[in-house]
């Protein structure tokens, strides 16, 4: 399995994920993304934004401009409680849904 | 979903914030994945680069991540601005299409307000679809006593009423006034169903012979004259010198045919048997107004109404008149003659806005045309189709609705103007407003054009898929909307052509009308009304009074002449009448089918100097003639040529009245004169006898004035009261006013005609210098390639003005045909000239060929100018 394509809806499960383990910005998130899936997955940083905006308009992440070094602004993104909430159900969910994979694709070996 | 609006405008509200944050945001990430990039060593420009390729571009990623953010007022005003942006950029295109909306819906809105007031409204009476007009025989009124048989006898209808226009001497101050008067039943205002805003309206009880007399009046009458106060209600007014008690007003506006101000009872006039309304035999006859019974269809009625009119005819002999009945719905009597106008003028508008419409079309297609490469760049770089649809909508829409609130606006301008251009005769002209519902369809109508011409060509182009995007690929998907454009082109050369055709045939009538001559001189001729009725104005009196008013008259410094008639030229005949000869039998005229008849006229000596009618034998009036001298007569030409072709009609006698009951004495023919247009410059010139006023004395006179340049009617009004305060003058008019009045109805087909043909051949040059501009442009390649290859400039020129001469020839061969059909609505209007005129249709189809080779040139020469070296350049 190369550079897979993102699953659709599994990009916000990663963000939700990586900001579990403590607020970051835009950048910050991409590049643990690649670190965590070992180059293994890339998730195009241009799909990556607006991922962000839309878990913020759902209440599930909040963010607050800061000022970083350099004399430059940075958004900085927290996870909220119904994003932990997201989190811990839809990472059920794809529990499941792997397993499952695993064992047909395991079987058909 | 308040709670979302506010959310919303605080979006709005919050939006630059919001953009300036997601566009720092971007930089820093940017930054960051630099920085990123030259720790491993990439130089700075490589790095940048593939921080942005990252990214999938600055833009775009921006554009998406504020679409999260975007609220729908946020969109809708991107769309909105965007959309303004687009327009304003080409304002060319934009000032052309709103033009063209602005024309066809202001125009169409207004002209077809007027024919909807005037012609669809139903009446402003409660249930008015079941009055119906009836009268007799060739639309003449009936006379009193078969009305009252049609009363007796009919079953169709709940109701049947009889009126009269007339006018009325009314003192209600010191100078006695006319006014437009109607004698009424006392049923009438019941069968129109109309209810009085003060006091009551009439009842049987009124017609009862012993009865006071009493009087309604209109709510303008009653708010002038009689101060508007409820207590008017009582009071007692004079007319014709006669006390009357003012019993009730009628709502404001509120009018049956002609406007009047009195109405009185008809009953007490036939039982005084005024005008002789008694008899079958007078010439005083009633127009009828019936409310059918419901479930009673017109049909029915009519047929039931004949019935009794044939029965009516055998009991009372077949010379009672009322032999034959008519029965029409009001509101088709209403329209009257106005009708043949308004179907031609709201028939050249609606060809006005289908030619604006095409032209907005073909400024769509042209415009839709250009911006392919738009969409498809759009739709490659990843612009939803949807949003590309959205977009072009909210372009269109912002246009239309632009362009239907200005047209509004115009149209509110247009119909003041026409309204107060409007012949007054015109029925219901007072309840005309622009209809909303009107504006509405117009409105629609051009947005329907829009979203066809406008939005579905895109939708095309914007299906192709983003990969199509080559040059050559663009061209082609352009060939079929050029198609169509040509065809919108013919379109507009052929209604282009009708329109004009159809001014060319009232242009034509105009100078026709105009070039007529009416046997007399009427310029400078003012005339006013004076009327000397009651018993204090004996015959004798009559006969010194007119003496003293012309020369009265005579002694003004800017009169010239002066003289008094019974009937106004041009106005028609007051008094028509049978004569009779000696020895000849009543047996004798029965065998040839008519008596002899003419048109009586009283006049004073001088009328014929001052109209200037040619003596062509014998002598005028003069002061030789007076109450005691020969009963003499003077006839026209045409009585001459008629009764005494081989004679001389000079010394021959004649007699009013039939030969079984003459009407004065024999009187000496001693003078032949012109004929003259006395009905009006589009009639037959008719045979008329002249008396001498002061041997045949008539109550109501006209005094006619030739005057030296304009003069104020009212010196000459005051010429008359210096004579007698008492005496009511009315009608002050000119009677080159009359003439025009006459010939109003031509003149508003004329000029609308005129005016829409002008602007649709406008619109048509403007159209096909587009389509032919259009072409030019998208084959420059292959000109230049021609050129290079060798073809002359002239060459070039003959390839476009062959599209143009092909058009032209089609378009104007269509139009002609249609011309031809449509002309027959003109055919009530026309005069002097037939409808299918072939000057008038040859020469329209001259001009409109010749325009239409001169739209195809300037484009056309622009196109040999093309340098041959761009075949090289575009490729």
């Amino acid at each position: 399995m190369n550079k897979t394509q993102l699953l659709q809806g599994t990009l916000d499960l990663l963000i939700l994920r990586i900001l579990e383990l403590g607020p970051n910005h835009g950048w910050g998130i991409s590049s643990r993304l690649q670190q965590m899936s070992k180059e293994g997955l890339k998730t195009s940083q241009g799909s990556l934004y607006p991922a962000l905006h839309r878990l913020e308009m759902r209440g599930e992440v909040k963010s607050e401009m800061t000022a970083s070094e350099n004399n430059r602004r940075a958004r900085v993104y927290t996870i909220t409680r119904a994003g932990r909430k997201r989190l811990t159900q839809e990472t059920e969910t794809w529990e499941a849904f792997a397993l499952s994979m695993r064992r047909v694709l395991g079987e058909g070996r | 979903m308040i709670a979302r609006l506010l959310a919303s405008l605080r979006g709005l509200l919050r939006r630059r914030r919001i953009e300036d944050e997601i566009a720092d945001e971007l930089r820093d990430h940017l930054e960051r994945e630099i920085e990123a990039h030259r720790l491993r060593g990439v130089p700075l420009e490589e790095a940048r680069r593939l921080a942005l390729r990252d990214l999938g571009g600055l833009t775009q990623t921006f554009e998406s991540t504020r679409a999260v953010r975007a609220t729908w007022v946020d969109t809708l005003w991107r769309d909105i601005s965007y959309a303004a942006r687009v327009l304003r950029r080409s304002p060319r295109f934009t000032v052309t299409a709103l033009t063209l909306l602005v024309l066809g819906i202001g125009s169409t809105s207004a002209i077809f307000s007027i024919a909807h007031a005037v012609l669809v409204r139903p009446l402003p009476y409660p249930d008015a679809r079941r009055l119906v007009f009836l009268s007799g025989f060739e639309g003449v009124g009936v006379v009193w006593p078969n009305f009252e048989e049609w009363r007796q006898r009919a079953r169709s209808f709940e109701g049947l009423a009889g009126t009269l226009a007339d006018a009325v001497i009314v003192t209600s101050g010191p100078i006695p006034r006319r006014f437009e008067s109607r004698g009424v039943t006392s049923n009438f205002f019941q069968v129109l169903g109309v209810r009085p805003v003060q006091g009551r309206l009439f009842d049987d009880a009124d017609a009862r012979p012993d009865a006071v007399q009493t009087v309604v009046v209109s709510h303008s009458f009653w708010m002038r004259e009689l101060g508007g106060a409820p207590a008017a209600i009582g009071q007692t007014i004079a007319i014709s010198r006669k006390p009357f008690i003012v019993i009730g007003v009628l709502p404001p506006g509120f009018r049956y045919m002609t406007p009047a101000d009195v109405y009185r009872l008809l009953e007490p006039q036939v039982a005084a048997n005024y005008r002789g309304m008694q008899s079958r035999n007078t010439r005083t006859t009633l127009f009828v107004i019936g409310r059918l019974k419901t479930g009673v269809s017109a049909t029915a009625a009519r047929a039931e109404m004949q019935t009794i009119a044939d029965a009516v005819a055998t009991e009372y002999g077949v010379t009672a008149k009322g032999t034959d009945v008519q029965l029409v719905a009001l509101a088709d009597r209403v329209v009257g003659d106005m009708a043949p106008t308004l179907t031609v003028v709201a028939g050249a508008v609606l060809l006005l806005l289908l030619i604006a419409c095409v032209n907005l079309a073909g400024l769509l297609l042209n415009k839709s045309a250009s911006r392919t490469h738009e969409f498809r760049i759009r739709a490659a770089i990843g612009g939803s189709r949807r949003a590309l649809i959205r977009q072009l909508l909210i372009e269109q829409a912002l246009l239309v609705v632009t362009g239907g609130v200005l047209g509004a606006l115009a149209g509110a301008a247009i119909l003041t103007a026409l309204v107060s251009v409007a012949p007054r005769e015109m029925p219901r002209l007072d309840e005309i407003r622009l209809n909303v519902a009107v504006l509405s369809w117009t409105t629609l109508f051009s947005c329907a054009c829009a979203f066809l011409f406008g939005i579905l060509p895109a939708i095309r182009a914007s299906g192709v898929s983003g990969h199509g995007l080559v040059v050559r690929s663009v061209r082609g998907a352009t060939r079929s909307s050029t198609a169509m454009r040509r065809a919108l082109m013919l379109a507009e050369i052929a209604v282009a052509t009708v329109l004009l055709s159809g001014a060319g045939l009232m242009v034509h009538t105009m100078v026709r009308l105009a070039r007529v001559d009416p046997g007399f001189n009427p310029h400078n001729l003012q005339t006013v009304m004076f009327s000397l009725s009651g018993a204090e104005w004996p015959d004798a009196r009559k006969q010194v009074f007119y003496d003293a008013v012309v020369e009265r008259l005579r002694v003004l410094p800017e009169v010239e002449n002066a003289a008094l008639t019974y009937s106004l030229p041009m106005l028609g005949s007051n008094w028509w009448q049978v004569f009779n000869m000696p020895g000849i039998t009543a047996e004798h005229w029965v065998s040839v089918g008519e008596f002899p008849n003419a048109g009586m006229v009283p006049v004073t000596a001088g009328y014929f100097d001052t109209l200037r009618i040619p003596l062509l034998k014998g002598r005028y009036f003069d002061r030789t003639d007076t109450p005691a001298s020969l009963p003499v007569a003077i006839v026209n030409g045409s009585v001459a040529r008629k009764y005494w072709p081989n004679d001389d009609a000079i010394g021959k006698q004649i007699r009013q009245g039939l030969p079984s009951e003459p009407f004065g004495p024999w009187r000496t023919i001693i003078g032949v004169v012109g004929d003259i247009k006395q009905e009006g410059v589009d009639q037959k010139m008719p045979p008329q006898v002249y008396l001498p006023a002061v041997q045949v004395p008539r109550t109501t006179m006209f005094a006619i004035a030739r005057t030296r340049g304009t003069v104020s009617p009212s010196s000459i009004e005051a010429a008359i009261h210096d004579l007698d305060r008492t005496i009511p003058v009315f009608n002050d008019r000119t009677v080159d006013q009359v003439m025009r009045e006459s010939s109003s109805r031509r003149r508003i087909a004329m000029v609308v005609l005129s005016v829409f043909g002008v602007v649709a051949v406008l619109l048509a040059a403007i159209g096909v210098y587009g389509v032919i501009a259009q072409g030019v442009a998208e084959r420059r390649q292959e000109i230049s390639v021609r050129m290079a290859l060798g073809a002359t400039g002239a060459q070039i020129l003959r390839l476009f003005l062959r599209h143009g001469l092909i058009a032209a020839a089609v378009g104007v061969a269509v139009g002609i045909v249609a011309a031809m059909a449509a002309a027959r609505s003109l055919a009530s209007l026309v005069f002097g000239v037939t409808v299918t005129d072939p000057a008038t249709l040859g020469s329209v189809a001259a001009l409109l060929t010749v325009v239409t080779l001169l739209a195809c040139y300037v484009p056309a020469r622009a196109a040999t100018r093309v340098d041959p070296l761009e075949a090289l350049r575009l490729e």
